[in-house]
């Protein structure tokens, strides 16, 4: 009983280090907001262990938002504040996960469609704002859909290929379209409602763990070569079709050439992590202001300044863990749909970190979305917090 | 939660541990990857001293040479801070001449030209007189355009203000008004502003007339106020006829009637005499320059008329009006623009620039006779409001037509008339009429120049 709370209460010292370190360069008015969080998110691991799941995937989770926390607040305090509010609504979220039937309920249209309906409707009533029409306002809350719809998007992928495993290899040849089809035809329209809202990372992350998922369930390498092809001609087109993305893409590849315009963030942000070196110039030290839009995925490259490759190599050892404890749970569970849904969930989760990271990197053309949990952005961190909730609901026995 | 299920699920069982073994492993490659990325960013790539980057620290933890005046006195210096050094400007206007060098901004100017000596801990001496600019720039104030002050006898610029400018000293707290500034203050006016000349390429026409006996100083002319060129007029300012004047009364009284003329009799000779004179050409100075405009050889002579009043397709920038006008100044040899003198300090050999001729543009007794037609025109021309008490000044005013608005009003000029000792140019955006703005400005920036230099010399 008393072992869990250890790690809690070592987070917490960590946390304490932090805030004493920021103490050193700015006032610390907003402080109780981070011992809400930690306080928010240990209450919800003793909750969670009363109901006899999982805690463990809180532990990385509150790490990473209180450090996203930090860092925010060491830019700008309305930012912190904001995280403050979506780390609150995204315990909730957590709750909605863990409580809710998502991995077992067999109404899986019911997900697609309204993944789709949620595009569509962004898509109709949603509001520009950085060269996507990405925001959906109901009264006070403005958020945007495509964080959730992505999620529901992987429910339904993941239970449509377990149910229709034996009919989606290649082998079926023709055959199988009928059941190939719908999903396509579903996913193709999909992409295209995200298209037009000229939201092409989340497409691109969907598609990937599509990809992925399909891959690993139906266990074919071919097919996964197929989905290669298909997804550079993808992207081809999509670079002929869009010229925004062609100024991306010319940044990502020559960002020296480009350092005054399109290729300006990209370089301030390896400008950052180079500057970090092994150890980091501390918290607050660095010079992170200078990276445009530093408080979305690029709050990453300010961690690489002020906590060096330490920091940054920890971090995605948290992604990692979460992961593992994921892909862990989801092996325990006994039933496919469930195991599939964890999969891709866990999947989704990797993927867009995968991309933003490497996009930080320059392996990738960055894609604009954040990073999971510890960026600004709080209807990302309430998405985030439920599909952690569906995970740690994953193998739980339900009493019924 | 861990409780073994029996029966159907226990043969998969294996097969389902292998699947997400494999989801693992090929999450971990993935992030390997990063992994990769990071190590070879953070720890084996090294950005620091990439020009692009202004986050370079260490630059900023050690003390940078300064650039300093003629006297030794610092324009630009590093100062001591409890994070590291900063960098402190003598005054606001210096930014023209040596940039800023900033963490956030970048550098600029000096600071960037030289900075590879700087940064060794070298010291930069350039020509400028510090308490002469100090005074420009008070005399500037407010308006829009720019001031040169020169040696003409060595080419040193002395003190070269643009306003408005950029101060090095608070970019952090006016860097967004001065984005916003519609006047521009990151532009150097003095030497990448791009002028019509107007009148005060007059001296210049002259000169090359006299240089290629297309006239001669007494010469009478008769002025009605316009002339016709094939057809099209062109007028003097505000048709003002002067009636029976000689060349130099023409150049004093600035006659578009008699420079129209002689600029068409002249034809691609006065191509050649001004781009001699510089213009057209990017003077050799450590700074981002422009290179104004020359008109094409092809010219009709109404073409040519309008070039010898300095309009038609001829542009200028401030600076290279004020190495011509030291060229007339200095006996018709024109200098070569000097800004930097010297560069020494550290474990490097210094470096010295010293003044050097280009050429002797024209020869000696016709820049005498352009010199003379500029006193007349201080002493009862339209540069009368230029003249300094007890001290012979040459002059000449300029009133440049721009395309909308008011006209840019010029001065240029060089005092003491007979044995110069500096030589200034005067630029003022939209200033109206230069008898009445630009003259009595240069006149004061003549006269502060003469006490800034007459005691101690070069």
């Amino acid at each position: 009983m008393r072992r869990w709370i250890l790690p809690w209460i070592e987070l917490a010292g960590w946390l304490g280090l932090a805030l004493a370190a920021l103490s050193q360069r700015q006032n610390l008015a907003l402080w109780w907001q981070l011992l809400a969080i930690w306080g928010g998110f240990a209450g919800l691991a003793l909750l969670s262990r009363q109901w006899g799941g999982t805690h463990t995937l809180l532990l990385p989770a509150a790490l990473l938002v209180g450090l996203g926390w930090v860092f925010l607040y060491r830019l700008r305090a309305e930012w912190a504040a904001h995280m403050f509010t979506g780390a609150m609504v995204g315990l909730g979220a957590y709750c909605i996960g863990f409580a809710g039937n998502w991995a077992t309920s067999r109404a899986k249209y019911v997900f697609g469609v309204s993944a789709a309906a949620l595009l569509a409707l962004t898509l109709i009533f949603g509001q520009w704002s950085g060269g996507a029409k990405a925001w959906l306002a109901v009264g006070p809350i403005r958020f945007q859909p495509v964080e959730f719809a992505k999620v529901l998007l992987v429910l339904f992928i993941a239970r449509y290929l377990v149910e229709n495993r034996p009919l989606l290899t290649l082998k079926q040849g023709w055959a199988g379209a009928a059941y190939w089809g719908p999903l396509l035809l579903f996913l193709g329209s999909v992409f295209m409602l995200l298209a037009v809202q000229r939201d092409l990372g989340p497409a691109l992350l969907v598609f990937l763990v599509y990809c992925a998922l399909s891959s690993l369930i139906v266990g074919s390498w071919k097919l996964l070569a197929a989905y290669g092809v298909l997804t550079i001609s993808g992207f081809t087109g999509a670079l002929l079709l869009f010229p925004h993305l062609r100024t991306r893409a010319a940044a990502w590849i020559s960002p020296w050439e480009h350092a005054e315009g399109a290729g300006y963030q990209i370089l301030q942000g390896l400008f950052a992590l180079n500057n970090g070196k092994v150890l980091g110039k501390g918290i607050g030290a660095g010079a992170g202001e200078l990276i445009p839009e530093v408080h979305t995925d690029f709050i990453f490259a300010l961690i690489g300044e002020e906590l060096g490759l330490v920091g940054t190599v920890s971090v995605i050892s948290l992604y990692l863990i979460i992961a593992f404890i994921g892909l862990r749970l989801a092996s325990r569970s006994t039933d496919p749909v469930e195991q599939s849904t964890a999969l891709g969930i866990v999947l989704l989760f990797s993927a867009q970190v995968f991309l933003v990271v490497g996009g930080i990197l320059r392996l990738l053309p960055l894609t604009g979305m954040t990073l999971p949990l510890l960026s600004y952005g709080s209807s990302s961190l309430a998405a985030h917090m439920w599909m952690l909730g569906i995970l740690a609901s994953t193998g739980r026995v339900r009493g019924k | 939660m861990d409780a073994g299920h029996p029966g159907k699920y226990r043969k998969g069982e294996g097969e389902v541990k292998a699947l997400f073994r494999k989801s693992f492993l090929f999450i971990l490659c993935t992030y390997a990857l990063l992994i990769g990325g990071l190590v070879y960013w953070q720890a084996i790539a090294d950005l620091e001293g990439h020009p692009l980057n202004p986050t370079g620290y260490a630059v900023f933890r050690q003390p940078r040479g300064a650039i300093v005046d003629r006297d030794g006195k610092p324009l630009a210096e590093s100062v001591s801070t409890d994070v590291g050094y900063r960098r402190v400007y003598a005054s606001p206007s210096v930014s023209h001449i040596t940039g800023y060098f900033h963490q956030r901004y970048g550098m600029t100017g000096l600071e960037k030209a030289y900075n590879s000596s700087l940064s060794q801990g070298q010291t930069v001496r350039t020509t400028i007189a510090l308490p002469l600019q100090k005074h420009m720039e008070e005399l500037m104030a407010g308006k829009v355009g720019a001031a040169v002050a020169m040696d003409p006898k060595t080419g040193a610029v002395l003190a070269l203000v643009s306003y408005p400018y950029v101060d090095g000293n608070r970019l952090d707290e006016s860097w967004s008004d001065y984005l916003q500034d519609e006047r521009s203050p990151f532009v150097n006016r003095a030497v990448q502003g791009q002028y019509p000349p107007g009148s005060a390429i007059k001296p210049l026409v002259l000169g090359a007339a006299f240089a290629e006996r297309a006239a001669y100083p007494e010469q009478p002319w008769v002025d009605r106020g316009a002339v016709e060129l094939e057809g099209r007029a062109i007028k003097n300012f505000q048709g003002q006829a002067l009636g029976r004047i000689t060349t130099l009364e023409a150049l004093a009284h600035s006659s578009n009637v008699v420079f129209a003329l002689l600029a068409a009799e002249l034809g691609p000779k006065l191509l050649t005499a001004l781009s001699q004179f510089g213009l057209g050409e990017i003077p050799p100075l450590p700074l981002p320059m422009s290179r104004g405009r020359l008109p094409s050889p092809e010219q009709s002579d109404y073409g040519w008329g309008q070039i010898g009043i300095g309009h038609g397709d001829l542009l200028v920038t401030p600076l290279q009006m004020a190495s011509a006008v030291s060229a007339i100044a200095n006996g018709g040899k024109l200098m070569r623009p000097l800004l930097v003198q010297e560069v020494r300090g550290g474990w490097r050999l210094p470096r010295v620039q010293l003044p050097a001729a280009y050429t002797q543009v024209i020869p000696e007794w016709a820049a005498a006779a352009v010199r003379d037609g500029m006193v007349l025109a201080v002493e009862r021309g339209t540069a009368r409001e230029a003249a300094l008490p007890g001290i012979p000044t040459a002059g000449k005013t300029g009133t440049a037509q721009t395309g909308a608005g008011q006209d840019h009003s010029w001065f240029v000029g060089f005092a003491p008339a007979y044995d110069p000792e500096v030589a200034v140019v005067v630029v003022l955006e939209h200033g109206g009429i230069a008898s009445q703005t630009a003259a009595p400005l240069g006149g004061a920036v003549l006269q502060a120049a003469l006490a800034a230099c007459t005691p101690q010399g070069m």
